[in-house]
């Protein structure tokens, strides 16, 4: 299986600058910060879907398909438990079900899986030397945007470890399932230090592996691969900063709220 | 007519490529020094081959050569390190990597990059080097390891062999003067062991001096000297035809003599045998009648080797048919039928990849099949609970780091019987009683965590063996264990091999199959292609050129020599009872 999402591919999207992708990830998370409407976030949701076709990254959205409709089911159940605006359709103790609660839960969870698809969409088209030369060209020092890109690379190969640690644990009879949710959340505790333990043997690995390869040396290296600006890059740039201002306008005059009438 | 692409920077063969001098190193919080005043000198194009058992200071020495120690590995470091003419005082680790280019053992954790190339590259990148430089450099140094035409593919799809080569390729594109290998093997099947040691001699051809770590003696036969190191200080050094025939020596520092000369040995013969012919000719000439005897073939090897029986009514465990894939994923296990009987002692070989882990988590219940099915003493495993395949199959993890949790070595062996909820005079018996059968029953306070890498894999068998299962896998159980350890971990082994639990042994490594194993099961791409005794395997020449999969040099010696021996204490026995 495939520990990384990059999708090796010549779409548009792979072909940007890798700053432009920076800025786009960041457009993303912008506009979807600004609106809790689902329809405000309709536009956006169709933006991403349409990048991801072209792209051919419906690979990776598949792969998470569960994670998506996870993220959208359960944020809209639990806002009916705190978010207690507008007429109940139902009467019911604890819980309420509105019009309005209905959909700011749900447009909450439409937000967390359009921060998700971003993401995804990013990892799909970026590898992670440009997410790194990306972060510099904007000011980020080289050392601070290769560790960060670095979580990139580490964080599936945790979750591998976790994997497997979880299957020891299953075959010494082991039963993570059993018990309430928090129980269950508690059984996991188990699973935190040689996850731990291990993540720190392999970036103590890493770390002098990186150090003997010249890691440190110099503030600014050289890169191998060319990152020139071209018309597509700036023509994306204009289309970043148009949906990001597009955005915040429906903020500002307020069509990104959930009318409570 | 063909040239090989040149890496090294060919300087005359007497100037000094490094020299260490009176190094002695404690780590923070070490007791005892790692290193105690150290010295030696190489020349250039010299290979060194470095051996000792773990925590002899090997590895600490690898560091010491491009200033990890004790620039990141911090602690009391005195002594000199000069590389050439230039003396490492006071420089940082990423000044010296351009001079000394360093290959580990996790091959995993030293490649950071998405596609081939950009992995040689990384290093010419920090250094600073212009691109049109660096396009230079990355096809020669991706010829000399056998990658040219890969510089798309992505790291993470190379086999094991595969990737220690691009870690190799990444410190020869800064054409260092030195390269040090640190045990560069020792997560790689036979296939992947063999590529690296064949670009290592390819390199030392090519005139690059090298430091090569590795616990294999077998493989530093070819070395022009060797350094045995012993509690942190120099105990021999000298040609390996000196070194490695001091058998005494080499026992002390818990080094695995290479078995042509423990032939030799055994039968008096003093002296040092590089190769299958040095050691046949020693042979012959001693003992003159064996040079009429023919060497066997395959066919009359497999005639010579007993056949064992498997005609009990019930398997303890027995897959039918079992094939798998991963999602979206090609079929890593291909109809594969298997029986395992009770009390036998199965060894089961193939390349990374091939589909022997997999087999085994179908066999403990930790993947499903997508067809077929796994019986476990006449039951269908899907339809046991996990108490119940526990007590019947046992998993211990290539990496126990993977299994250990709990904070004290006896906590850790409990966790498996309070988990089944077996009462406190039960666990406490069974506590004891397997970590007596491991030798750990004076570390029980002890924290699993702070245990040798050879403790930790006995805590974790013991961990598994508190379940009392009757079948126990063992996923490459002596990986990264020194020869001492190995020996210690398969005398546990076999004892309990003794007590009726069937073995079912994961391994790259040869002689244990040889000297341990009864069964052999050969895997490749998920098939199996070979299910039978270890003489019957050994002798099949035609499968094993075709899995890469090398018998011990003690074995092919025998066949030369018109026998089939799998220990080099069989061998000496037949060649006595025949001259």
């Amino acid at each position: 299986m495939a520990i990384y999402l990059y999708l090796e591919r010549d779409s548009f999207v792979h072909r940007l600058h890798p700053t432009v992708k920076v800025i786009a990830l960041f457009v993303m998370f912008w506009s979807v910060y600004w609106v809790d409407n689902p329809l405000a976030l309709l536009p956006i949701g169709i933006f991403m879907l349409w990048v991801a076709e072209a792209t051919g990254s419906w690979r990776n959205f598949y792969r998470y398909r569960w994670y998506f409709l996870i993220l959208i089911f359960t944020t809209t159940i639990v806002w009916m438990f705190f978010y207690r605006q507008g007429p109940p359709l139902i009467n019911l103790p604890i819980i309420h079900i509105s019009r309005v609660s209905l959909m700011f839960g749900f447009g909450r969870g439409i937000k967390l899986a359009e921060l998700l698809a971003a993401s995804v969409l990013f990892l799909s088209t970026t590898r992670v030397e440009e997410f790194t030369v990306g972060l510099a060209k904007l000011g980020v020092s080289y050392r601070v945007g290769f560790a960060i890109s670095l979580a990139f690379r580490l964080v599936p190969l945790f979750i591998d470890s976790a994997m497997t640690i979880i299957d020891a644990q299953k075959l010494r009879g082991y039963d993570f399932e059993q018990g309430r949710l928090f129980e269950r959340i508690k059984r996991y505790v188990t699973v935190v230090i040689p996850v731990f333990m291990a993540a720190l043997r392999r970036a103590n690995n890493m770390a002098m592996a990186l150090e003997a390869r010249g890691f440190g040396l110099r503030n600014n290296p050289t890169t191998f691969v060319e990152y020139p600006v071209v018309l597509a890059d700036v023509i994306a740039g204009a289309a970043l900063f148009g949906i990001a201002t597009g955005y915040f306008l429906i903020y500002y005059t307020g069509y990104g709220a959930i009318p409570l009438k | 007519m063909k040239t090989e692409p040149q890496i090294a920077t060919g300087r005359a063969a007497t100037e000094i490529a490094l020299s260490v001098s009176e190094v002695t190193f404690t780590y923070h919080g070490g007791a005892q020094p790692a290193l105690r005043g150290l010295s030696f000198a190489q020349e250039h194009g010299e290979m060194i081959g470095i051996m000792g058992a773990s925590g002899a200071g090997k590895s600490t020495l690898a560091k010491c050569l491009n200033r990890l120690v004790p620039e990141f590995e911090g602690g009391d470091f005195r002594g000199i390190v000069t590389i050439g003419k230039t003396r490492l005082d006071d420089v940082r680790v990423c000044e010296v990597a351009a001079q000394v280019g360093m290959v580990f053992q996790d091959f995993e954790s030293q490649l950071f990059c998405t596609n081939v190339a950009l992995e040689v590259a990384f290093a010419m990148e920090q250094v600073g080097m212009d691109r049109a430089e660096m396009k230079a450099r990355l096809g020669p140094a991706l010829e000399a390891v056998g990658l040219t035409g890969f510089d798309h593919r992505d790291p993470t799809s190379l086999s094991g062999g595969e990737k220690q080569r691009l870690a190799i390729a990444s410190v020869l594109a800064l054409r260092p003067s030195i390269i040090v290998l640190d045990e560069p093997t020792t997560d790689l099947d036979p296939e992947g062991k063999a590529e690296v040691f064949a670009l290592i001699a390819k390199l030392r051809e090519q005139g690059l001096s090298l430091i090569v770590i590795e616990h294999e003696s077998e493989e530093l036969l070819c070395a022009d000297r060797v350094i045995v190191l012993g509690e942190g200080a120099v105990v021999a050094d000298g040609a390996p035809a000196s070194v490695m025939t001091n058998f005494e020596l080499l026992e002390q520092c818990g080094v695995h003599p290479p078995g042509l000369n423990s032939v030799l040995h055994l039968l008096g013969i003093d002296r040092h045998a590089a190769t299958l012919d040095d050691a046949f000719e020693a042979i012959v000439h001693a003992y003159p009648r064996l040079a009429n005897l023919n060497a066997v073939s395959g066919s009359t090897a497999a005639a010579q080797a007993p056949v064992e029986g498997r005609s009990a009514p019930q398997a303890l465990a027995e897959v039918q048919n079992l094939s798998f894939n991963y999602p979206d994923g090609p079929r890593v296990l291909d109809r594969i039928d298997l029986r395992i009987e009770r009390g036998e002692f199965l060894a089961v070989v193939g390349q990374n990849g091939s589909g022997k882990t997999t087999l085994a988590k179908h066999i403990v219940g930790l993947l499903k099949p997508a067809e077929g099915r796994v019986i476990l003493d006449g039951r269908d495993r899907a339809a046991l609970r996990a108490a119940e395949t526990a007590r019947e199959a046992a998993y211990v993890f290539q990496n126990p780091d993977h299994q250990i949790s709990a904070a004290t070595v006896w906590d850790e062996v409990a966790f498996g019987p309070r988990n089944f909820g077996l009462g406190d005079a039960e666990i406490e018996r069974r506590c004891h009683e397997v970590l007596d059968a491991v030798g750990l029953l004076d570390a029980r306070e002890s924290d699993p965590f702070l245990l040798s890498k050879g403790e930790r894999q006995r805590v974790a068998v013991a961990s598994v063996l508190a379940l009392r299962p009757r079948l126990l896998i063992l996923d490459e159980p002596t990986t990264g264990l020194d020869y001492r350890e190995q020996r210690r971990m398969m005398a546990l082994v076999q004892e309990l091999n003794r007590t009726r639990i069937a073995i079912v042994m994961i391994t790259h490594t040869p002689w244990l199959v040889a000297e341990y194993a009864r069964r052999v099961v050969l895997m490749r791409k998920g098939r199996k292609l070979f299910d039978g005794g270890v003489r019957e395997f050994f002798a099949a020449d035609d499968l094993l050129a075709h899995s890469s999969f090398r018998p011990p040099e003690i074995t092919s010696l025998a066949r030369r020599l018109g026998t089939l021996a799998l220990t080099p204490a069989e061998l000496a026995a037949w060649i006595r009872e025949h001259a």
